[in-house]
């Protein structure tokens, strides 16, 4: 039936309702820039969903758990291979996306008797100087979103979300309260903050304005209560060649406004 | 990244494959020949020239290594770097061939992380010794073909395991052997060796006992008496001022010692 092009098409657009719909309940991540780096942010329960990749690449997930895990460690065989062959300096995240990760995901999710990947991916790669950052986004039919590829603008975060109109909202709420040059307890703050726009933002009944700042903190003090935080850092000036680490607990709840 | 990634397979188990074997499947490391079959026509060339050593002190693990490196009688090197970081708590130090031992190195550096990025855990001690040893016995074909020996020295520190300072030496074929005190390998160990045990037996203190002055110094004497009869070890040169490479290991991490440093103990305590 779907040698017909028109049945392709249905075909696909309702495989695209069904992955919006498996990954609506995501738990959002942000991902901002400060002084000294890239700082991740999620709350989670249930698994980890902030990953390194390489030296200077990290990738933030959400999705189905296996199909996360097939594009992570395709990424980290990819990025290590490289840096292994070559150098270092030379294992590009442009390069990993453009060329290795959107295809495959695109093409499977076009082949409609094939699984698509349920999953979109949020990848950060640290340079040398702030200009130098690029954030990197990779939805599960292989479209990507960057920030730093363009003579554009940059705004230097980015985030990921279940539902376009939270990852709308987080965009705009950091838009507005995003300092680039900040100092890391302020990026906590300000990615807990963004994180909980995200979440509220989610649902059915959930309101497409931006909520006003006490309720976004009273939200977070509810979520910070009952779930785990994760966060990790890329760090710009650090002695070892791997740059990526991640935040204990106790280092971030010290650093959270009450 | 030219061939299309195998991890995007449906097939693919990337848990069950090390990082060398990745390579393998990718083309990206050379297969040594059947050591059994390498060995018919080819007399069996030991060559190690170069003088490691390593042993414990106070302050966790000290490994030194001269700075020679020869190509048959010619001395083609004087600044080599013999002792080689591997991750933040491992250090590597390698006798033998140079191609072999500094792309060996290469691989295990990113064994491991290539593990703790993919498992999300960091290797086990044990994971990173065996590793080594898997890496010298897929090399022995080279070895029995006289172009690919490497006999090196492994120190790691481990706070989680008992004793946290752990030192380890290879023979050729991948035998691991683990050390209470002291190990030396290469052309000029002999020398070190004896060194070492007189030190460790009839010493003023036992090399666990040393301070980080008074190991810098046993190890420079021990280049420097394995460089008087052994042609392949740089020992200390004194008129190019270049001097051995140390690193020590501790639960801190991995600290590569100032050549001032070793320079005034040298001057205090050796020439």
């Amino acid at each position: 039936m779907i040698e017909e092009p028109y049945r392709w098409v249905e075909a696909i657009a309702n495989r695209r309702e069904y992955i919006e719909t498996q990954l609506a309940a995501g738990s959002p991540i942000a991902a901002v820039g400060y002084r000294d780096g890239i700082l991740f942010v999620t709350l989670g329960r249930v698994r980890q969903k902030i990953f390194e990749i390489y030296d200077r690449i990290a990738m933030g997930a959400i999705g189905h758990p296996g199909d996360i895990e097939r594009l992570r460690l395709a990424a980290i065989e990819l990025a290590s291979t490289e840096g292994f062959t070559r150098s270092a300096a030379d294992v590009s995240l442009r390069r990993l996306a453009h060329y290795s990760l959107s295809p495959v995901m695109k093409s499977a999710f076009e082949q409609v008797y094939g699984a698509p990947y349920l999953a979109r991916l949020l990848f950060a790669e640290i340079g040398s100087s702030s200009k130098e950052d690029l954030f990197l986004r990779i939805d599960y039919d292989g479209a990507i979103a960057a920030d730093g590829l363009t003579g554009q603008p940059r705004q230097r975060f980015a985030v990921l979300s279940g539902t376009r109109q939270s990852a709308e909202l987080m965009e705009k709420f950091l838009q507005k309260e995003h300092v680039t040059d900040g100092a890391l307890p302020d990026a906590i703050n300000v990615a807990f903050d963004a994180w909980s726009v995200g979440r509220m933002a989610m649902g059915e009944n959930a309101s497409k304005e931006l909520p006003e700042r006490d309720a976004v903190r009273k939200h977070r003090e509810e979520e910070l209560a009952k779930a785990g935080i994760e966060a990790a850092v890329l760090e710009r000036d650090r002695k070892s060649a791997i740059r990526y680490r991640t935040l204990a607990d106790e280092e971030l709840r010290s650093s959270l406004e009450r | 990244m030219d061939k299309p990634p195998l991890a995007l397979d449906q097939n693919f188990s990337g848990a069950s494959e090390d990082f060398p074997a990745l390579l393998r499947r990718k083309g990206l490391l050379q297969i040594a020949p059947d050591p059994t079959g390498a060995a018919g026509n080819h007399p069996f060339v030991q060559t190690e020239s170069t003088t490691i050593l390593a042993f414990k002190f106070a302050g966790g693990v000290l490994v030194a290594g001269d700075r020679r490196a020869t190509a048959g009688n010619t001395v083609v090197y004087d600044r080599a770097d013999k002792v080689l970081e591997i991750d933040r708590h491992s250090i590597m130090a390698i006798a033998g061939v140079p191609a072999t031992a500094w792309e060996m190195a290469r691989v295990l550096e990113h064994s491991f992380q290539y593990f703790r990025r993919s498992q999300l855990q960091e290797m086990s001690v044990d994971g990173k010794v065996r590793a080594l040893s898997k890496l010298l016995r897929d090399n022995f074909g080279f070895v029995m073909q006289g172009v690919g020996v490497v006999v090196p020295i492994f120190a790691t520190y481990d706070g989680n395991s008992k004793p946290e300072a752990r030192l380890y030496f290879y023979d050729a074929m991948g035998a691991q052997f683990e050390v209470t005190d002291y190990a030396a390998t290469g052309s000029g160990s002999p020398a070190v060796r004896g060194i070492l045990y007189y030190e460790n037996n009839w010493g003023d203190k036992k090399l666990q006992q040393l301070n980080e002055d008074e190991a810098i110094a046993i190890a420079l004497r021990a280049l420097d008496t394995a460089a008087e009869a052994d042609t392949s070890t740089g020992g200390v040169d004194r008129s190019g001022k270049i001097f051995p490479l140390i690193k020590t290991v501790s639960r801190e991490g991995i600290t590569t010692l100032p050549e001032q440093k070793i320079a005034s103990v040298f001057k205090q305590k050796v020439a």
